[in-house]
């Protein structure tokens, strides 16, 4: 089917192959505003694209075309959209297509048409791909552990074919190399909440509070676990705030670190200590001076003591 | 390097992309200047204007976005006399997609606005035109370039625009961005808002499907995720949040208005917003990451919605953002490095929002100067006493007293009635208004 070696960057003016089809320069019309100095090479391929795509030839030499265009150019999404036309009628092997968009992927991992091309073919291909889809995203979160492309595909590849099985494991790990990585905490959200096998944000949530608590004692600098305490308690902030246990964590730090209010956070309906709310607002005026109007503001917004 | 649309955030950004100079080892770190060094910003944009350099080839598709940022950098810049506006009009214009009829607009293609020419051929012989689609993003760009040169919006084609619009929204509430096929997520939700928002006209989508969806992109933490399940992130809370406010489901500076009732989290929301401010005085766009200029917009903007923006530390957050300014005018993503297209403008916009004196006034909403985001209301009248003369003359101030449209003559002897004017989406309140050089009473929308 299609090359896996490249074309070696030839002119495709010189190439034999192409020479029944006359490239399509692009109109830009007699007065561009924000004219592009093209390379050459970017110029000539977007033109024999052009005729290409007008004249919707399905072939293997478009499709050959089409990657030579996606190198030049990985975003742009009509250049995607036509290889997809041509790979279906030609029949591809999608897990070569697979490999193809890892490579691209090496240089380019924050490309949203690249992923959704990626999706494309994994809908095609199905629960067979699910295990390497997963090992793939592993990867490439080890170079960037927060890359956000990366993430969104994991959660798809959960929700459309399933491996809940290690995730949580999975972001045991991440928290174990990173305490501070934000994406790792919320992909453990999104776990509790969502898994099949896990039963549910209640009934995991003591187990949660006991791991989130220690993080916040290692590290109460921290902002992703004191957020992600209060997200446990999501629709049930009476429990939150009638926890003792939980209190008395929040409260030892609360003299030297700025993040101690977060967990407190209460909506105004519910009965709240106005003293110590005022005197945890008035410290962190002094400790927290970025954001003294803000505390300023919150204290005065404090309900009155009876 | 430039991202690709000017909703791309962080995220779509390569540190080592083919072509971009490698940023970090160019020069050695001077002392940055002190001041926002407009004269420099006008002559970088200028030149991105009359030409980009090769660097930019990748963005090629998204050829109207480049274009927006240049001409609405410049309107921030106060600058915009460098930009042929009837030019900008007909090439802007050549890019809307037209079906052939009043049928055809419902055939599911998009009839918006192309982003480049890479997918627009010209009719062939029959007058049918191959692949014809328009792209939600490149449209919004279009309409606010179309908007920020003062062009007669109530000209455009919005027929086709609105009814095939209606064809991108998904089941969910989400939009695609072309009907062949894309992501979908909140960036094409607010760009569908913004669209129906410039063109005045909500026919083009569902609103409280929108909205629900929207809904569940909060995450446990108060920000929004660019999808429901995704991280908090700022380019995300900031589709969120504008586009609930351009559809009108959360009022103008809500903080003030002390409402208890929202249907978004907002103390959770404004709690995550502030605490985006890092040490070094930048904000970032989630939380233990590194700050970057660009934030300062989409997580200011969504401050300055809510009400909360006069909560920053705005000396901080100058220090940092002159800390990204280029010496060649622009501003990169972080400190010291070379500077792009997207963070300058989005630089700009910052600077705005910390009114720095010089700029354009700023539309947090549409990430756009507050003039071009102008918008139709209807004006009443009254006069206290019947005027004799044939002509009214209305000049109209806002609340502070600046001239808003200037003068609008109306040939009829009128002591009560009513006239469609064009008004700032944030000065709807009138003060003053001067009826033949005489004061009347006032006026309500």
């Amino acid at each position: 089917m299609e090359s896996s070696e490249d074309d070696g960057g030839e002119p495709l003016s010189r190439l034999a192959e192409w020479r029944d089809v006359t490239p399509l320069p692009q109109d830009d019309g007699p007065n561009p505003v924000a004219p592009i100095a093209y390379k050459e090479e970017f110029r000539e391929t977007m033109d024999y694209f052009r005729a290409i795509y007008k004249a919707d030839e399905r072939s293997p030499r478009a499709l050959r075309l089409t990657r030579r265009a996606i190198h030049l150019n990985p975003g742009n999404y009509t250049v995607w959209h036509f290889r997809r036309l041509v790979l279906e009628p030609l029949n591809s092997d999608l897990d070569e297509e697979l490999d193809f968009i890892q490579r691209i992927a090496n240089s380019n991992s924050k490309n949203y048409q690249l992923w959704h091309h990626r999706r494309w073919v994994v809908e095609r291909l199905g629960t067979n791909v699910r295990a390497k889809e997963l090992h793939l995203i592993k990867s490439i979160l080890s170079l960037d552990a927060k890359n956000y492309h990366a993430w969104s595909h994991r959660q798809w590849v959960l929700q459309a074919l399933g491996g809940w099985e290690d995730e949580l494991d999975y972001c045991q790990q991440l928290l174990e190399e990173d305490i501070f990585n934000n994406s790792a905490w919320n992909q453990r959200y999104f776990v509790v909440t969502r898994s099949p096998f896990l039963g549910g944000l209640t009934a995991m949530r003591a187990s949660e509070v006991r791991y989130t608590v220690e993080a916040i004692l290692a590290n109460p600098n921290n902002e992703c676990p004191w957020r992600y305490l209060r997200g446990l308690y999501k629709d049930d902030i009476e429990s939150l705030v009638n926890n003792h246990e939980i209190s008395s964590v929040c409260l030892k730090p609360c003299q030297e670190f700025r993040d101690a209010v977060v967990a407190l956070w209460t909506s105004d309906s519910l009965p709240l200590d106005p003293d110590l709310a005022t005197a945890i607002c008035g410290i962190l005026e002094h400790v927290d001076s970025m954001r003294a109007s803000y505390w300023i503001w919150r204290k005065n917004k404090l309900p009155v003591a009876a | 390097m430039a991202t690709r649309d000017p909703l791309d955030f962080d995220i779509g950004v390569e540190d080592d992309e083919d072509g971009t100079p490698s940023p970090s080892s160019i020069s050695p770190p001077s002392s940055p200047p002190s001041y926002f060094d407009r004269d420099r910003h006008v002559a970088f944009f200028e030149m991105l204007y009359n030409l980009m350099p090769y660097h930019y080839q990748s963005q090629e598709i998204n050829r109207l976005t480049l274009a927006f940022f240049t001409i609405s950098g410049l309107h921030l810049l106060k600058a915009l006399d460098r930009v042929d506006k009837d030019r900008v009009v007909s090439w802007v214009l050549s890019f809307q997609a037209h079906p052939r009829s009043q049928a055809e607009s419902k055939n599911g293609q998009f009839y918006g606005f192309h982003g480049s020419r890479t997918s627009q051929f010209p009719p062939d012989e029959n007058g049918v035109s191959v692949h014809d689609a328009g792209h939600l993003a490149s449209t919004y760009c279009a309409l606010a370039i179309l908007k920020t040169v003062g062009f007669n919006m109530l000209t455009i084609d919005k027929e086709s625009i609105l009814i095939s619009m209606r064809n991108l929204q998904q089941p969910d509430g989400s939009f695609m961005p072309v009907h062949v096929g894309a992501e979908t997520d909140l960036r094409f939700v607010y760009c569908a808002a913004a669209i129906c928002f410039m063109l005045e006209d909500w026919s083009g989508m569902d609103r409280e499907k929108a909205r629900d969806y929207i809904l569940n992109c909060q995450s446990y933490d108060g920000g929004f995720g660019l999808m429901p399940g995704l991280e908090s992130h700022g380019g995300g809370t900031y589709c969120a949040v504008a586009s609930l406010r351009l559809m009108g489901y959360i009022e103008d500076d809500l903080l003030s208005k002390n409402a208890t009732s929202s249907i978004i989290n907002v103390s959770l929301l404004l709690d995550w917003c502030m605490q985006r401010q890092a040490i070094d005085g930048g904000f970032q766009g989630r939380a233990n990451k590194s700050s970057d200029t660009c934030y300062a917009f989409w997580v200011g903007a969504v401050l300055r919605i809510l009400g909360g923006y006069k909560f920053i530390d705005k000396i901080a957050l100058r220090r940092f953002l002159l800390t990204c300014q280029s010496e060649y005018g622009g501003f990169s993503k972080y400190p010291s490095e070379l500077p792009d297209l997207y963070h300058s403008y989005y630089g700009y916009t910052a600077f705005s929002l910390l009114e720095e004196p010089g700029l354009n006034p700023l539309c947090a909403e549409l990430g756009m100067t507050d003039l071009a985001a102008l918008v139709h209301c209807f004006l009443f009248f009254q006069t206290d006493q019947k005027c004799c003369i044939t002509a009214l003359t209305l000049t109209i101030f806002d609340l502070s007293t600046r001239l808003l449209c200037g003068e609008k003559t109306l040939h009829r002897n009128r002591s009560l009635g009513a006239v469609k004017i064009l008004f700032s989406p944030h000065n709807l309140a009138i003060s003053v208004l001067r009826v033949c050089g005489r004061c009347t009473t006032l006026i309500m929308l």
